[in-house]
């Protein structure tokens, strides 16, 4: 970071249409949903929002080239200046940090930033498209998807630290119990370890439960300045700070048990936050996890726990919602559910709404002061990170 | 920007021009199909189509927009529109035209096509669409057209059960 943004930026509104296996809403109208709701939270009008940033992941997804442009109308973003920001499933995340910048630079007051997906028209499977990120000569050859991705590192995670896969199961039954207490959840549930193990299989050690599912939905925030925020919000939400950064894109570069990525990416908006020890500092964090492993991956990466004990932090508590630092109190990926770009908003609504004390059933205790959220995409080497704060 | 001195600048080398022989080269595709909704708003439109023979549209009154395709919100506003739904006649303007006579892959088609932008009547929308039982030389912009539908029996809540339009008589 070469100099520190002078200008601040809040959040004065949160929106999320439901999260659901597959909508009758066109993308346009589940973007609607949510980024009306957004304006309507935060009392703007959106005659009075100066530009609009759209996440949203893969065209393939939804199956409209360009769909940034398609989803223009939906989004709000007529006759405005527009962007579409897009880093894969690090793109919700990476929604905030591109309005961040509209605002920071002193360029806009006010800017909404929507995020969506819509998964379910992707057949037989998202997997087709998620085929080719893969190196056309050296790799989609052997036919790959992700599962293989996330089942090798899944594995090289365990072999480095001695994780046994109960420890890793533990995250899909800590989300999907949380997601019981969101109302748009849509794979929210009460299960064991030993349910989640029992699920069949999809790619050793990876088994049915620890993979979020394929969702439709949409989420949306809205930026303001300073001068403006205050004018409009008793209860801001400061962005404090931000911070992305991509690794390689060859395996054999890149620490597969450690995301690398996501520790530059934290150390980049720590610095602008100002925060030394975040351990003490960050009181409820949503850490991306789309596969149960990846929750504790991300957070030995984010600083929050030491290289390997992410799982012995959860075994003894420190990330239940009551816990010395709440993890996914929303329910994540694993269970509010996984439409990509929109999945990473999400969590940044829930930062919203936990700082201000409005999560209701899902409320974290303590009257958290800073909350972090992440996401982890691209091809499967980039880290978003944003640090929200009541000041 | 021009180069320091009067020498032309270096071409970078490339490889493969060396042996001067085309790359070799293999195919790949993205193994995906997809399976699209009308959405809310799409599903009333063509649902009223298919059962009525008529056009479904929104409006907002304060931007004063009649939306076709109907959409269940303002665009410029955000208003929601989802209550207010009214039927106009399927008749409208070519507002313009063409004639296609090469296809997607570059080849001479058969027979070209005849394809019009029209205006419906009452909206600020309208349909691109193919124009029926006219010769290209007689299509005259702002032209009165009228809908012509598939067979009640034979209409699926599609765009396919729009066949055209054909001038108004
Ligand atoms: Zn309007």
């Amino acid at each position: 970071m070469k100099r520190k943004p002078q200008r601040r930026v809040a959040v004065i509104g949160a929106g999320m249409s439901l999260f659901m296996r597959r909508a009758l809403e066109t993308g346009k109208e589940l973007s609607y949903y949510a980024a009306s709701q957004a304006l309507e939270t935060a009392g703007v009008r959106l005659k009075e929002i100066q530009a609009v940033v759209m996440a949203t992941a893969p065209d393939a997804f939804d199956g409209v080239h360009m769909k940034g442009e398609w989803l223009l109308d939906g989004a709000g973003g007529v006759r405005k200046p527009y962007l579409r920001a897009y880093v894969g499933g690090g793109s919700g995340v990476f929604s905030i940090i591109s309005g961040w910048t509209l605002v920071a630079s002193g360029l806009f007051d006010l800017v909404l930033v929507v995020a969506e997906e819509k998964m379910s028209s992707c057949q037989p499977h998202p997997q087709g498209a998620f085929l080719t990120i893969f190196d056309h000569t050296i790799e989609r050859p052997l036919g790959p998807n992700l599962l293989w991705i996330f089942s090798l590192e899944q594995h090289r995670y365990m072999a480095t630290y001695g994780i046994r896969n109960e420890d890793i199961a533990l995250v899909s039954v800590k989300n999907k119990r949380n997601a019981l207490d969101h109302p748009v959840a849509q794979v929210a549930a009460s299960l064991t370890v030993k349910d989640v193990l029992a699920s069949e299989v999809v790619a050793w050690p990876v088994h049915r439960l620890m993979v979020s599912p394929i969702s439709d939905g949409a989420a949306a925030i809205v930026l303001a300045s300073e001068d403006v925020a205050r004018r409009l919000s008793d209860k801001p939400i400061w962005v404090q700070g931000v911070g992305w950064s991509l690794d390689t894109s060859y395996w054999g570069n890149r620490d597969l048990a450690y995301p690398r990525y996501v520790e530059r990416a934290a150390r980049m908006a720590y610095e602008m936050a100002g925060i030394s020890e975040p351990r003490r500092q960050i009181h409820v964090a949503e850490p991306y996890d789309p596969f149960a492993y990846k929750e504790l991956h991300h957070l030995e990466g984010l600083q929050l726990s030491d290289k390997g004990k992410a799982p012995e932090d959860l075994a003894r508590g420190r990330f239940e919602r009551t816990g010395e630092l709440p993890t996914c109190p929303s329910g994540g990926l694993m269970g509010v559910g996984n439409p990509i770009a929109a999945a990473g908003l999400m969590k940044l609504c829930e930062l919203f709404w936990q700082l201000r004390g409005e999560a209701g059933a899902r409320q974290v205790p303590g009257n958290p002061e800073r909350g972090l959220a992440q996401a982890w995409g691209d091809l499967m080497q980039v880290g978003t990170v944003a640090i929200l704060g009541v000041n | 920007m021009r180069p320091a001195s009067d020498q032309a600048p270096t071409v970078p080398t490339v490889l493969s021009a060396l042996d001067q022989v085309e790359p070799r080269v293999w195919k790949g595709a993205m193994p995906v199909q997809f399976l699209y909704t009308a959405g809310a708003a799409g599903e009333r439109f063509f649902q009223t189509l298919k059962r009525k023979g008529v056009f479904v549209v929104t409006r907002c009154e304060e931007c004063r927009l009649t939306y076709l395709p109907p959409r269940i919100y303002c665009e410029r506003c955000f208003a929601d529109l989802s209550e207010t739904w009214r039927e106009v006649a399927p008749v409208g303007k070519v507002h313009t035209h063409t004639l296609v006579h090469v296809d997607r892959q570059g080849r001479n088609a058969a027979s070209p096509t005849l394809v019009a932008f029209v205006r419906i009547d009452g909206t600020d929308g309208g349909l691109v669409t193919r124009l029926l039982e006219i010769a290209p030389a007689d299509v005259r912009i702002d032209m009165p057209v009228e809908l012509v539908l598939a067979p009640k029996r034979r209409r699926r809540g599609t765009l396919d059960d729009i066949i055209g339009f054909r001038n108004r008589r």
